[in-house]
């Protein structure tokens, strides 16, 4: 279950953030939010430890909480999806391809008129 | 996207944008039109590189950066690539546009060498009518590099209409 949605601008500027729970949480998931733009950083910033990866958009499994997995996604522009949910059985290949980050952005491309 | 717009209508906006600027807003401040009308191409360069980056991977390097302002993003603008691209591999790309779509309707001065005085300053002040039309392009890519985080400087230099080249100086 998706519990947490954010887009963050290219100066780590928040966006959009969107929590799907309690309002009780709903700190918590910013503080997670907050904490993954520092994996996004690493991850850019360090080729060797990225590999093959280095160019692509979708950045996969950013790192797991104790109840949360959060995933991310970079656009060219330093644009930042990220996503935070509770479901422990998905798969990096099920965020990917089984268009959940797709509409996202397809959202934001359509609500700023590109 | 879906949404269409005829050339030839963008086209005649930009003369008369330019038009506008030079001759009625800012009528005897031509650096200060060139200025809005560069600030103009810089927010539309940064929303459409906005749109032309989607689906793309990341680039790993200024060059691939700029590369793809010469193939795709010229590609998608003007139907057509950038003709040549040149670099001092010290951050200075000069991009050469054998036949710039905006300036093909521009009228080509066949004036002689030896002119007078008089007609020399004409065909300067006509230089300076022409170069102003190519603030806006300047603005352009200026805005797309600095949206793909690539801060820089560009300058156009039109010596034979309708070929144009503009040098892009990336800030250290």
């Amino acid at each position: 279950m998706i519990v947490c949605v954010a887009v963050v601008g290219h100066q780590n500027n928040p966006l959009y953030i969107q929590s799907f729970t309690d309002a009780d949480d709903a700190l918590k998931l910013h503080h997670i939010v907050h904490c993954s733009l520092d994996v996004v950083d690493e991850r850019v910033n360090n080729p060797k430890k990225s590999g093959p990866t280095l160019n692509e958009t979708f950045l996969g499994l950013l790192y797991p909480t104790e109840n949360y997995k959060v995933y991310g996604y970079l656009t060219n522009t330093k644009v930042k999806f990220i996503l935070v949910t509770t479901d422990l059985d998905v798969r990096d290949a099920d965020v990917r391809n089984v268009s959940i980050i797709v509409p996202c952005i397809e959202l934001y491309y359509k609500s700023m008129n590109l | 996207m879906g949404r269409e717009v005829s050339e030839s209508c963008i086209d005649s906006l930009l003369t008369e944008v330019v038009s506008t600027y030079c001759n009625r807003f800012y009528a005897n401040k031509p650096e200060l039109a060139a200025r809005r009308i560069e600030a103009i191409g810089y927010q539309v360069g940064h929303q459409l590189s906005e749109r032309y980056t989607m689906e793309r991977p990341r680039f790993s390097d200024h060059l691939e950066a700029i590369k793809f302002i010469c193939k795709d993003f010229w590609f998608e603008l003007f139907k057509k690539q950038i003709d040549n691209l040149k670099t001092n591999h010290r951050g200075t790309f000069v991009l050469q546009d054998n036949r710039f779509c905006w300036l093909t309707r521009m009228s080509i001065d066949q004036s002689p060498e030896n002119g007078t005085s008089e007609e020399l300053s004409i065909m300067a002040d006509n230089k300076a009518m022409q170069s102003m039309h190519l603030y806006f392009p300047c603005g352009i890519i200026r805005g797309a590099l600095s949206n793909l985080g690539i801060p820089c400087a560009v300058s156009a230099d039109i010596s034979n209409l309708p070929a144009c080249s503009f040098v892009i100086r990336i800030k250290a």
